[in-house]
């Protein structure tokens, strides 16, 4: 199988105070292989969205590495990560996060436009993603005109639109109703299952928990048990 | 979906806040022009005050004269000099003045003046004298005809037709000299150096009375076709007629005080706009912060999405450009709108003398083309530079933690 994301010894400590220091991750080992529909669980404060932060090189680690299709993006600057971002991972965040003034159709083509895809090509996958995510006929209204399941769905969508290696998830049925919460979960397993694209979420949801093919257990910044079904 | 369109629309996200922002530098702006117009207005109606009054816009005379008003400093062959005046594309109009300290008597009061020898149809060309005239009748050529100042008048206790007496002396002899001459017209130019102290007569007479011979003269008063024409040195009235025994000067080096005044006025415009577009800065700036820390978490999710420090950056500044385009918009029509009304009616002043000057007139606002394309032009690159802060702070924002404000 390929690897997606490697993190080897991966630690993210904050403070510099050795008896207050917190470690939000300490000494991680994770393989995420392509297809692969991944949930890092845990309590609060367990460290499961700072691992995944460091997985998306939004923050940097205190030692460790990340792999990302073979690169270590650990040590890379500022602009090499907004560009490994935007070419290489897709986002989909707790809250609902479009740009408000931007249709939704407008949201899904940003990052295309920020990559330089042609305007014919944008079209094209535009319209494909938003039958992909049950969204055709809405493209033009804007996220205030949407509801929550139908923006994270544009969310998921706009991730789904840059071609990216790997889709991190933050918790992203957290502001959700449970049955807008399950049908959103079924279009990413079915995305996952189709179209073999990787997922990694980050949660304690229990929806995300049964559909996960592979549940990594953290606990205080470590990771406490990693089981595959 | 361009940058300009984005930009634009995250204008209108808060309308009231926008608008609130547009207004500020549009109404710094009308502020503006409409300062620059009145100061504009104000220098104009200054020096035509001075150049129209009396002076004219430069004079001609012998060396020295202007010292202490030498009666024996005259121009020779002033008749020559004006020839050659006369054939001067640049020069509208022209005329001789003699110029001598005088005693002037009434039946009932005596009083010292100045007794100007003036051409009669030259000066109405010129000056004011003519136009001054409040009651009886401008000089006509005829003998013994005088003009004197209203003030005068009052405290010689005369009317029109009265008698007077002036007592010259005469050039280079520096014998005593003395006419009988008719009230002819009493002046009111509001000025009250003139008004108290000037009489008219007409310059042949002068010239008899003072034995200046047929052509001479103690002073040349010059207005040119085009009044700009004062401030060019290399004008052939300044270059041609300043000579060993000969002074030609402009009205700005005539009267440098006044000359001052109005370079100063330039300055004050420049102060009324660094305070307002300071004040304008701020608002910007607040503005701008306002509008960023309401989208930290959008600028978070932007940057996490692969959006480029700079290119948030450059978002924030064409947000700040468009904010300076439709507020350069708004206040070039208030202002011309404004303009429209003051231009034509003006601001009234009422009446005033103001460094020696008379200044009865409105102000009419005068408008000018650098104040559509120079001002609007330092409003933007002020907003731009406003803008500044707020991008760099934008652009610093550090994922991780922006979406964290936010959860």
């Amino acid at each position: 199988m390929t690897i997606v994301i490697k993190t080897k010894n991966l630690c993210r400590y904050f403070g510099d105070n050795e008896e207050t220091m917190v470690k939000a991750a300490d000494q991680v080992n994770i393989e995420i292989e392509k297809g692969e529909f991944t949930a890092i669980i845990g309590p609060s404060g367990s460290g499961k969205t700072t691992v995944l932060h460091l997985m998306g090189g939004l923050d940097n680690p205190t030692s460790g590495e990340v792999e990302l299709s073979g690169k270590n993006i650990a040590k890379m600057s500022g602009g090499e990560l907004c560009d490994l971002r935007r070419d290489h991972i897709g986002f989909i965040f707790q809250s609902y996060n479009l740009i408000p003034v931007l249709s939704a159709e407008e949201n899904i083509e940003y990052i295309m436009l920020l990559q330089g895809v042609k305007a014919s090509e944008r079209k094209k996958r535009v319209k494909e993603m938003l039958e992909l995510v049950g969204l055709s006929g809405l493209e033009d209204r804007r996220p205030g005109k949407l509801s929550g399941g139908q923006q994270q769905r544009v969310a998921i969508a706009r991730a789904m639109a840059s071609r990216p290696d790997i889709i991190l998830a933050d918790e992203p049925t957290a502001n959700l109703d449970s049955k807008t919460g399950i049908a959103l979960l079924d279009v990413m397993k079915e995305l996952n299952e189709k179209h073999d694209m990787t997922f990694v979420f980050s949660t304690h949801d229990e929806k995300i928990m049964s559909r996960a093919s592979r549940l990594i257990h953290m606990r205080d910044g470590k990771v406490e048990l990693d089981e595959r079904k | 979906m361009q940058l300009v369109q984005l930009a634009f629309r995250n204008l209108f996200r808060n309308t009231r806040r926008t608008i609130l922002t547009v207004l500020l530098i549009s109404f710094s702006l009308t502020a503006l022009i409409i300062t620059d117009a009145m100061m504009r207005g104000m220098t104009d109606l200054i020096v035509k005050s001075i150049t129209e009054t009396l002076l004219g816009e430069a004079q001609i005379h012998k060396l020295g004269f202007r010292d202490n008003f030498d009666i024996d400093l005259f121009i020779d062959d002033a008749a020559d000099l004006e020839d050659s005046l006369s054939n001067d594309p640049t020069v509208l109009a022209h005329a001789s003045r003699t110029i001598s300290g005088a005693i002037i008597s009434s039946s009932y009061n005596v009083t010292g003046g100045m007794v100007y020898g003036i051409d009669a149809d030259a000066e109405a060309d010129l000056s004011r004298i003519k136009i001054a005239v409040e009651s009886g009748t401008y000089l006509s050529g005829k003998p013994n005809e005088i003009l004197i100042g209203k003030t005068m008048g009052e405290l010689l206790e005369i009317k029109l037709g009265d008698r007077i007496v002036v007592t010259l002396t005469e050039a280079n002899t520096g014998e005593m000299t003395q006419a009988l001459f008719r009230v002819s017209g009493l002046l009111h130019f509001g000025i009250t150096e003139i008004d108290k102290n000037m009489v008219f007569i007409n310059i042949d007479e002068a010239r008899k009375l003072i034995r200046l011979g047929e052509h001479g003269a103690h002073e040349i008063a010059i207005r040119f076709r085009n009044p700009e024409d004062a401030k060019n040195p290399d004008l052939a009235v300044f270059k041609d007629h300043n000579t060993e025994s000969l002074e030609s000067l402009s009205w700005l080096q005539l009267n440098k005080e006044v000359s001052s005044i109005i370079e100063m006025s330039s300055y004050g415009t420049l102060i009324i706009g660094l305070i307002l577009f300071l004040l304008a800065s701020l608002g910007v700036i607040n503005s701008m912060f306002m509008s960023i820390y309401e989208r930290i978490y959008e600028f978070g999710v932007l940057k996490a999405i692969g959006t480029r420090p700079l290119d948030l950056g450059v978002l924030i500044m064409v947000e700040s450009l468009l904010i300076a385009l439709i507020s350069c918009a708004v206040g070039i029509i208030l202002a011309l709108l404004i303009s429209e009304y003051t231009s034509t009616v003006g601001i009234p002043l009422g009446e005033m003398e103001f460094s020696g000057l008379a200044i009865s007139d409105r102000i009419l606002t005068q408008f000018h083309i650098s104040q559509i394309t120079e001002l609007p032009i330092y409003v933007i690159l002020l907003t731009m530079v406003s803008g500044l802060y707020p991008a760099w702070f934008a652009s610093k924002i550090i994922p991780t933690e922006a979406l964290q404000r936010s959860l």
